[in-house]
């Protein structure tokens, strides 16, 4: 007997370069201000799930369990899960069905990245997650990867960069009104992005999310309880995952059909029929800016190519018609891989429950997407809230 | 399936020689710079008590795990650097297998007015003697070579 499941408190640290906090402090300072926000005390809490991303970024082997006291773990039923990018939107859907499965009535989700011990550059750590025998002795780095990408995107649909650029600002600006955020800038223009430094064509410095440490926090909470805390509460519409092969060189990369797979999962099962009309806003996984209309495209929110269209006419503005990113994203707030579930899903949750301050989207929205991705080109997780 | 062809040179099938390059700055946090920091300058160990329950850190820490409260600054407190070896061992083999030219022991040791412990070598006149309970003082680099690291601390010697 599936039950239903709401969200009644989040939380968010800073997201900054470097943080002084340890793992764990950050993963306490996170899980604190969920619990105060739902007005929870540890007791209360029966089970817990850590999302953190490869054990290389924070350098401690099994950070899963170095984490746990942190995260009100201790003495507790605690599970970490894990899939690279993906994490942000998976720990909250393992968080879901612990609920959702009748085993436990309240579930904290936290969720952690420290990516600034991994000295000088994370990119040392993501090295490691290609084929050791095939692409790793040319020492390939992800941006050569999503360049490729997000050229296949560009070429197959006409799309100038220009059109690209529009998301960062959009982005960076919309991260104006949010408290943890790293990369905020009221002033950033089209031009700025276009004459950044250029990386690995086309993609230039401002394309690109920042790495992060930071953390992020959810409960969970089955309708059996959920009166105790709240009268009215935001809900799980429905959840979806899907992952493609690490073979990305035998699929086209102008279309993430695992998104699509993924979003359809989530749409059948909250009830979804024409995602455009019933969807209000969304957060789709932004660490490039590329990659918001990719996403938005695999989200089926829009037809194939038509993500840059919509963008420039302003409809994904945050007093549009499709808020795209009202938190303001990877690109605007920061990228602590797992601990993005703080734009992906508390923004679904903050915004849904009226919460979200200076970021609030003035049309009283009432269902929301948030999306994440990751591995090479591989993982995409999505999660419905409603209310 | 089953394999029926042994393996013992690594080397034999084809290969590539790769290695996982990593480098880490780790950060002490919040509560472990004000610790380290102590340590730099004074002779004897910060710690911290939690709010609610009262258990005393050590090493010491931001918040209670148990009560899940942040533990404010004036709940920090100075105890000595002396304890009581709770647990104990005496390595002879390293981790590759090889003798050591010198044994080393190791212990866990309760550390005086907390509820903590910490792992730290420990040197006494007499090895071969059970040392579990021997009341032992923590032997700290001069001064002025500290770097505000647990390097400082270079072995726990018998009282
Ligand atoms: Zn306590």
């Amino acid at each position: 007997m599936k039950k239903d499941v709401a969200v009644i408190g989040g939380g968010m640290t800073i997201f900054r370069r470097r943080l002084k906090e340890t793992g764990k402090e950050l993963s306490f300072l996170a899980a604190k201000m969920a619990m105060e926000d739902a007005g929870i005390q540890k007791d209360d809490i029966d089970m817990i799930v850590m999302g953190t991303a490869p054990d290389a970024f924070d350098g401690i082997h099994m950070k899963g369990e170095n984490l746990l006291d942190g995260a009100a773990g201790a003495g507790k039923p605690y599970v970490r899960v894990f899939n690279g990018g993906g994490t942000g939107v998976f720990a909250p859907i393992a968080g879901w069905w612990h609920v959702a499965s009748g085993v436990a009535d309240v579930c904290l989700v936290v969720a952690e990245e420290k990516m600034g011990s991994c000295y000088p550059h994370p990119q040392t750590a993501f090295q490691h997650i290609w084929d050791p025998v095939l692409d790793r002795p040319l020492h390939p780095n992800l941006v050569w990867l999503f360049a490729m990408e997000m050229n296949r995107y560009m070429t197959v649909h006409g799309i100038k960069k220009e059109d690209i650029a529009r998301v960062a600002v959009k982005n960076k600006r919309n991260a104006v009104g949010h408290p943890c955020a790293q990369l905020a800038d009221p002033n950033i223009t089209v031009d700025d992005v276009l004459n950044s430094e250029m990386m690995a064509w086309p993609v230039q410095r401002l394309d690109i999310s920042p790495p992060s440490d930071g953390a992020a926090a959810l409960l969970f909470c089955s309708e059996d309880v959920v009166r105790q805390y709240t009268d009215d509460p935001v809900w799980v519409g429905g959840v979806g995952w899907n992952i493609d092969s690490t073979m990305w060189t035998n699929r086209d990369l102008y279309f993430p059909r695992y998104v699509a797979h993924a979003a359809k999962m989530a749409y059948k099962m909250a009830g979804i029929v024409n995602p455009r009309k019933e969807i209000d806003f969304a957060e789709p996984y932004d660490p490039f800016d590329y990659k918001e209309l990719h996403h938005m495209e695999g989200l089926l929110l829009c037809d194939k190519g038509e993500a840059p269209i919509l963008t420039r006419e302003g409809v994904t503005q945050r007093d549009g018609d499709m808020p795209i990113c009202p938190s303001g994203g990877l690109l605007g707030v920061g990228n602590p891989i797992a601990a993005t579930m703080g734009q992906k899903v508390c923004e679904l949750y903050w915004q849904l429950a009226g919460k979200a301050g200076k970021r609030q989207i003035p049309t009283n929205p009432r269902v929301g997407v948030g999306q994440a991705w990751g591995d090479i080109m591989q993982m995409a997780t999505v999660m419905v809230l409603k209310r | 399936m089953t394999f029926t062809e042994k393996q013992t040179d690594p080397t034999a099938p084809t290969h590539w020689r790769g290695n996982m390059q990593a480098d880490y700055l780790y950060p002490n946090g919040v509560a472990g710079d004000k610790f380290f920091k102590h340590l730099k300058n004074n002779d004897n160990f910060l710690a911290t008590v939690c709010p609610d329950c009262e258990k005393i850190f050590f090493p010491p820490r931001l918040y209670c795990e148990d009560c899940f409260v942040e533990i404010p600054g004036e709940n920090w407190i100075e105890v000595p650097a002396t304890g009581t070896v709770r647990l104990f061992t005496t390595a002879t083999i390293n981790a590759h297998g090889k003798k050591m030219e010198t044994s080393k022991t190791i212990g866990l040791i309760d550390i005086d007015k907390t509820d903590g412990a910490m792992l730290g070598i420990i040197k006494s006149s007499e090895m071969d003697k059970d040392l579990l309970g021997l009341k032992v003082k923590a032997i700290l680099r001069p001064r002025e070579q500290r770097e505000g690291t647990i390097k400082d601390i270079l072995y726990f010697e018998e009282i």
